[in-house]
């Protein structure tokens, strides 16, 4: 995204000015702590701690042993049974974040009035892994004659998008953002750029569903997931005891919006998609992270037009690792100058685990819950740090955030950053 | 009457079972010539089908079954391939 894209003005097909605002009116949650965006945010408000024993079937075997799990999760409640068949529990996931996230904000599940003015863009880390791994077990078990046609669609990064678009009839610009962990934070950018030229709203976010055997198989050759067997030492960002992060289940989507498409339904402007901005500095590469996601920050920071000093919270990528970690508090420091030893951070993730790419999407339904109920959520499992941040920890601390700056990094080396605002007259 | 036929009951079972998608067999029976799109199937829930009875059956089913528009037209296609092969 650049400054010029939100400063070019036109009047687009539907008389709208291009280069408006993207503004966030809707919020769903499939989380570890929480099965709606209310009860996410009351979970992470409190600092509760989800992470526990996998219990899901097959995995006990394997050497990871502790994640955020979504448990009680009715997908046949929630989800039309042609579409169970076709799909993965991530689109699972997905689908039903964003019937909530519709739900909130006002937009009816019928077929939509104007199909091609809502888009549907998701981030995806690995797709479809218990799907996939049945197909694959019929594959070399029966024969490939076995492997159901919906293998096709089911375990691809798009299938959440696709699934989105078609059950809810929504025609403009759909993507999938195969980016890396941190693509939950370029998909909202790329929503919020469809929506400053012209499209009316986009469903926007990422879910996760990496808890089945064949996934955790897969997750076991990284260097930084932690193993560690005790649910509160597993995942302690920021402190001595770092060993690595704990993987989760969920995610979210957001409903990102033209501001005067929304003023003109009536629906409230939760807050606005202000500023983003990427990079990449290779696989593991956590010293090089530093220079990499202070970039990002500046980045984020110029497009909104805000300085270092008026970021009000920070919510941190946490990756667990101490070098990574390292470099997270040094890119803090290089990009907000001595803003960034005073500026209150914290990472809610702490408490369920990273969900991959939708984890920075999760982060980002944490801050505009805490800039509407001025509390910022705390770090929880975590106590003394060894960086030079003001972490949140223990409990929420009363606040007036207006501006929040989400991180995210991936294990592959994206880093982004990404800046929401309240803005004075959300109506709230 | 011959043994090998695939029923209407059976072809409901089999849209249930791979496609997600609960429909009668006697509706199915008695709107025969409803085109699938509008029961709310889509083309690879046809192809799982087919590859479903190819299985059940051991046999070859003619390249262009799964694009039978409707029950009655698929079932004819089957029933008379199952009827020669036998």
């Amino acid at each position: 995204m650049s400054t010029k894209g939100m400063s070019s003005k036109g009047v687009n097909s539907r008389g709208r000015t291009r280069g408006s605002r993207a503004a966030i009116t809707g919020i769903g949650v499939i989380a570890p702590n929480g099965l709606r965006a209310d009860s996410y945010w009351k979970s992470v408000g409190e600092g509760l701690v989800v992470l526990d024993t996998i219990s899901r079937e097959g995995c006990d075997h394997l050497p990871l042993r502790v994640a955020g799990e979504v448990r009680g999760f009715d997908a046949a409640g929630l989800i039309e049974e042609r579409f169970l068949v076709q799909t993965d529990r991530f689109s699972h996931f997905a689908m039903a974040a964003a019937a909530l996230a519709l739900d909130d904000a006002g937009i009816g599940r019928g077929a939509p009035e104007e199909p091609f003015d809502i888009g549907v863009v998701t981030a995806a880390g690995s797709g479809g892994g218990e799907f996939g791994q049945r197909e694959l077990q019929k594959l070399w078990g029966q024969g490939p004659r076995y492997v159901g046609p919906y293998q096709s669609i089911a375990w691809f990064y798009a299938a959440s998008t696709g699934q989105i678009s078609i059950r809810g009839g929504f025609k403009g610009p759909c993507g999938v953002v195969a980016s890396d962990e941190a693509g939950g934070l370029d998909a909202v950018a790329h929503a919020a750029r469809a929506v400053r030229r012209g499209t009316g709203a986009v469903l926007v976010g990422g879910a996760e569903a990496p808890l089945a055997p064949y996934s955790m198989v897969c997750q076991l050759g990284y260097a930084e997931l932690s193993t560690v067997e005790d649910p509160s030492r597993a995942y302690r960002p920021f402190t001595e005891a770092a060993c690595g992060f704990v993987p989760a289940e969920g995610g979210a989507m957001l409903v990102v919006e033209d501001e005067h498409r929304a003023r003109d339904r009536g629906a409230p402007v939760r807050a606005v998609v202000a500023g983003h901005a990427a990079t990449f500095t290779g696989a593991s590469r956590w010293d090089r992270s530093r220079e990499g996601l202070a970039q990002a920050i500046r980045g984020a920071l110029d497009e909104a037009g805000c300085a270092p000093e008026e970021i009000d919270v920070v919510f941190a990528d946490a990756m667990g690792v101490p070098e990574a970690d390292r470099a997270e508090a040094g890119a803090i420091a290089d990009a907000l100058g001595a803003h960034g030893s005073r500026v209150p951070v914290t990472a809610p993730k702490t408490g369920i685990g990273r969900a991959y790419c939708g984890a920075p999407v999760l982060d980002i339904a944490a801050a505009v819950f805490a800039m509407e109920h001025r509390l910022i959520p705390p770090t929880p499992n975590v106590y003394d740090i060894c960086h030079d941040l003001d972490l949140v920890m223990s409990r929420a601390r009363p606040a007036e955030p207006r501006t929040a700056l989400v991180l995210s990094r991936g294990l592959m080396g994206s880093n982004a950053a990404l800046v929401v605002r309240r803005e004075d007259d959300s109506a709230r | 009457m011959i043994t090998t036929a695939v029923t209407y009951d059976e072809l409901a079972d089999l849209i249930k079972r791979g496609a997600g998608v609960s429909v009668d067999p006697r509706e199915l029976e008695r709107a025969s010539d409803t085109p699938f799109g509008i029961l709310g199937l889509d083309s690879l829930g046809m192809l799982g089908i087919v590859g479903e009875l190819e299985n059940q059956y051991g046999t070859s089913l003619p390249p262009d079954t799964e694009r039978c528009r409707t029950p009655q037209e698929f079932l004819d296609l089957v029933n008379s391939t199952l009827k020669a092969g036998a």
